[in-house]
């Protein structure tokens, strides 16, 4: 057991390390900086994962409106880097739209901290308000499912619809990094520091998320997946250790949109979708659910996949891949790859140790 | 009074619109418990299913003729989605029964790669069907003009709540239904099938939702996220009714359409649509039963 | 009201419960004397399970309170508690299908269980004290599964997965225990052992337990109460509820199995 946790560690410090020489890769050209870029961004998908699994693989409360969450954790932090793209005059959008001046819900993103407070409070706020009430009704399993569902609908249909205040369906576009611009060679010092940045709110992320599910707080968690009922007879009060991990799992997610647009350069309501939502959860499974290693490694792999193989002629192919991919493991492999490891390879490892006794036994 | 008029007729309009979506999702849902978010796929491939019956009319047959294919382009869409929810069942639902959450993903990636196969058959611009002669332009009274195609989805979503209605409560395949959805291992002993009863009442659910492909067909193109815009209302419209009655999806759809054409006189209407979400949403928070509940000690588990 | 002579742990009042127009229990009125061992029989659909389950908060009775006296501090009305708080005055509850966590080990299961400190901040921040753990041990150890605590629950048998139900109960340190067939599904020797194990529970704990074997009940209960169709048949000790006529009609002689 305790070598185990100790496996997932050292690959999460594995995945770390390898991410934390790719600049002096680019350096040294050996990658481009796309690539970087494309990296950055599945820094911020592990990091919403992560936030995933605590909900969906250690709880299982299955929310189809994470999606939202990282879409307004972005959006925050877009609408603060815009501002500082226009040095807090209204933009192009808000003229077409026909505002004359900034709307009253962007000033707060003049403020660099308070920019950092609302990427997390807005979030928090929507799904405690949300999960504090479903929750204590004891709404469960798939109805919850299907409400986070409505929710992350009706938010993707105002974002459309206010266009003059969001840009409806282009979305926030043209913002620089947090650290100023960083395409082009020139910038390369800024990216490496976003790029940094990042990585280390990843690492922040999963050291947190480990720790809380090796707590007794973790099992309770656990204990809720298996019989909720129960729980409350053990005299936990459940629907707040819910509402509680699903306000985290929020605000996790919303880390990692805010860290996605300074990539991206962009934010668009696509990302609030319900398929959106869906593909995030897509990560976690084939990854390995419960296991917070797993998300990180599903955000990584899948997306990995998807940069080499949708480009030309394998686009169409990959989404049926992926789909394919999904189903299987929810059919056969409820592990995903982490769950292989953990529980094959250690099977083959003892077959082939005693394998080997028995020859040398014989010999 | 035009107006009322006018907005009676639209909110009863979409009503019917939201309840022909849900009927499906009541029997899939509502009677089997299972979440099925490819839902909105079926109702995606009844509606290319009518576009192919009529491009496949007006290439073989003579242009007098081309209004008869909504008539072969019915029963295409139902088969289609039939047979396509039969084949679900059969290789992803039937192997997750009692893990709904996991079924509910499964279906998910099923949705996602009906969307992709979408795209790769029929593109990603959206297609559009001609509404058959029959059903172009419509008939005034007091003053204001209700168009034959929402007429023709009133009378269609009435002829399958009837036949719905037929089908659970007169026939043989109905009783043993509601065998199986009531008490299974009874039914299995009793000599019911049970496997096969699962997989036919999925495939008449997955079924509908072909049929009301077909019709939405009418409304406005139609391209690979078409079903993605019907499935969260009629998923609300099940949980608003109360999920195992087919009764109360008819009343959760009236109050979402109803409400969503109320609500759009005073705003645009995709805000309407978040409004009325919202509302739901709030509602469901105080009364998580939805409206029509069965007080009882299994339920309670 | 409090009781004078008698000490009462437990009072039902008056308590109806009914099911969309089907009355599962009627004016039900029963006082469970303090560390004594109260059995409800009756034939299925008496509302047996349904009296726990109102006890416990798990159903919310139509009509009727049902009242705790703890050992110190004052009455309180379980009626209108949550099923949490009800847990944390000392009640603990045992269902018919075993209860545990599948995917937890059987040490964690008895952490859980732990009477105490069942906030989200305690579950971070405090760590399991050397007491906490004795205390694990002492219970896994009592009920037979310490060589199984690094196990997951999900992976007992049957009847181990019974005892580590009952051992999780115990270690709640409860004042009151409700039992939902208890034995169900356990063979000769085993009832016998959980008849001993009640008889020990007994001596700091009131013992409220629904059960159909006969031979379990003559070894356990000291009182008995009948429910028939959802109402109060009779009352009283096993032998002076064997012998009664009414109970001889409704029970035995419809098929004569019990």
């Amino acid at each position: 057991m305790k070598n185990k946790i100790k496996i997932r560690h050292f690959a999460f410090a594995a995945i770390a390390a390898s991410l934390a020489i790719v600049p002096a890769l680019l350096q040294a050209g050996l990658v481009d900086s796309p690539a970087v870029f494309f990296l950055g961004k599945c820094i911020a998908f592990s990091i919403a994962a992560i936030g995933i699994d605590l909900i969906w693989g250690f709880t299982g409360i299955l929310s189809l409106g994470h999606g939202l969450y990282f879409a307004l954790g972005g959006y925050a932090m877009a609408m603060h880097l815009k501002m500082n793209a226009t040095g807090g005059n209204i933009t192009e959008f808000m003229h077409t739209g026909g505002l004359t001046r900034l709307p009253l819900i962007w000033r707060p993103f003049l403020s660099p901290i308070l920019t950092a407070v609302l990427i997390f409070a807005i979030p928090a706020a929507l799904s405690g308000l949300v999960g504090g009430f479903i929750f204590k009704k004891r709404v469960k399993g798939v109805y919850f499912s299907i409400i986070s569902q409505a929710l992350t609908w009706a938010a993707y249909s105002m974002f459309i619809a206010l266009s003059p205040y969001t840009n409806g369906n282009i979305g926030i576009t043209d913002i620089k990094s947090i650290f100023g611009a960083v395409r082009g060679a020139a910038n390369y010092m800024n990216l490496f520091k976003i790029f940094y940045a990042s990585l280390a709110a990843l690492v922040l992320v999963y050291i947190m998320a480990s720790f809380l599910v090796e707590r007794k707080f973790g099992k309770i968690l656990a204990a809720i997946r298996d019989a909720e009922n129960r729980t409350y007879f053990s005299g936990y009060q459940a629907s707040r250790y819910k509402s509680f991990i699903y306000v985290l799992s929020a605000a996790i997610a919303a880390a990692g949109g805010a860290v996605f647009v300074n990539f991206n350069g962009s934010i668009t309501p696509s990302q609030m979708t319900i398929s959106y939502s869906i593909t995030m959860v897509v990560w976690v499974a084939i990854g390995g659910r419960g296991t917070i290693i797993g998300a990180v490694i599903g955000a990584f792999l899948i997306n990995l996949c998807e940069y080499n193989l949708s480009s030309g002629s394998m686009v169409d192919i990959w989404q049926y891949i992926i789909g394919a991919m999904f189903c299987i493991a929810i059919l056969f492999f409820k592990g995903g790859i982490a769950g292989l490891f953990s529980a094959q390879i250690p099977e083959l490892a003892r077959r082939f140790r005693a394998g080997r006794e028995e020859e040398s036994e014989a010999g | 009074m035009v107006q009322l008029v006018n907005a009676a007729f639209n909110g009863l309009s979409l009503s019917s619109i939201i309840l022909l979506t849900s009927l499906g999702l009541a029997i899939t849902f509502g009677l089997m418990k299972v979440i099925n978010m490819a839902h909105g796929e079926f109702v995606m491939i009844g509606a290319y299913m009518t576009y192919i019956t009529q491009q496949l009319f007006l290439a073989a047959l003579p242009k007098a003729s081309m209004s008869l294919y909504y008539f072969a382009a019915i029963p295409a869409a139902f088969l289609a989605a039939f047979a396509l929810g039969c084949l679900t069942e059969k290789l992803i639902i039937s192997r997750l029964y009692g893990r709904e959450i996991d079924s509910l993903l499964a279906t998910g990636g099923l949705s996602l790669v009906l969307q992709q196969a979408a795209r790769s058959i029929f593109g990603s611009q959206g297609v559009n069907v001609e509404a058959p002669d029959f059903l172009k332009g419509g008939i005034s009274a007091f003053g204001c003009t209700f168009s034959y195609n929402r007429i023709f989805i009133l009378i269609l979503v009435s002829a399958t709540l009837l036949a719905i209605w037929i089908l659970i409560y007169k026939t043989k395949f109905g009783s043993h239904m509601r065998a199986v959805m009531q008490n299974r291992p009874m039914a299995q002993c009793m000599g019911i099938n049970s496997r096969r009863v699962d997989n036919i009442t999925f495939g008449i659910g997955s079924g509908l939702a072909g049929l009301a492909g077909c019709s939405v067909a009418l409304l406005g193109s139609v391209d690979s996220t078409a079903g993605q815009s019907y499935i969260v209302n009629s998923f609300m419209a099940v949980v608003l009714g109360g999920v195992g009655k087919i009764a109360g999806t008819v009343v959760g759809s009236a109050i979402i359409g109803f409400s969503g054409i109320a609500v759009e006189s005073f705003t645009s209407s995709s805000i309407a649509k978040a409004i009325v979400l919202i509302i739901i949403i709030v509602f469901l928070q105080r009364k998580p039963q939805g409206l029509f509940t069965i007080r009882s000690r299994s339920l309670d588990e | 009201m409090k009781p004078a002579e008698k000490d009462i742990a437990l009072k039902i009042s008056s308590i109806s419960a009914s099911f969309d127009g089907f009355y599962a229990l009627t004016d039900v009125s029963v006082e469970v004397e303090r560390n004594t061992s109260r059995f409800f029989i009756g034939p299925n659909g008496a509302g047996k399970t349904t009296l726990l389950d109102i006890i416990c908060a798990k159903t919310k009775p139509s009509a009727g309170t049902v009242a705790f006296f703890p050992k110190s501090g004052p009455m309180a009305r379980l009626t209108g508690m949550k099923e949490r708080q009800i847990a944390s005055m000392g009640i603990g509850r045992k269902f018919q299908v075993p209860s545990v966590f599948a995917s937890l080990t059987v040490f964690d299961n008895m952490l859980l269980s732990l009477k105490g400190h069942k906030g989200i901040w305690d579950s971070i921040f405090r760590p399991l004290s050397a007491h906490d753990e004795e205390k694990i041990e002492a219970g896994l150890e009592r009920a037979d599964l310490s060589d199984k605590k690094g196990s997951s629950a999900g992976s007992l048998a049957h009847g181990q997965k019974q005892r580590l139900e009952i051992a999780m109960l115990l270690v709640q340190e409860p004042e009151l225990i409700l039992l939902d067939e208890p034995t169900a599904g356990m063979g000769k020797r085993e009832t016998e052992e959980t008849g001993e194990m009640l008889a020990q529970i007994k001596k700091s704990c009131t013992v409220i337990a629904v059960e159909h074997d006969m031979d379990f009940i003559k070894q356990a209960a000291d009182m008995v109460t009948v429910l028939h169709e959802g109402k109060v048949l009779v009352e009283g000790s096993v032998l002076e509820v064997l012998a009664d006529k009414a109970v001889q009609a409704v029970y035995l002689g419809r098929g004569g199995d019990y």
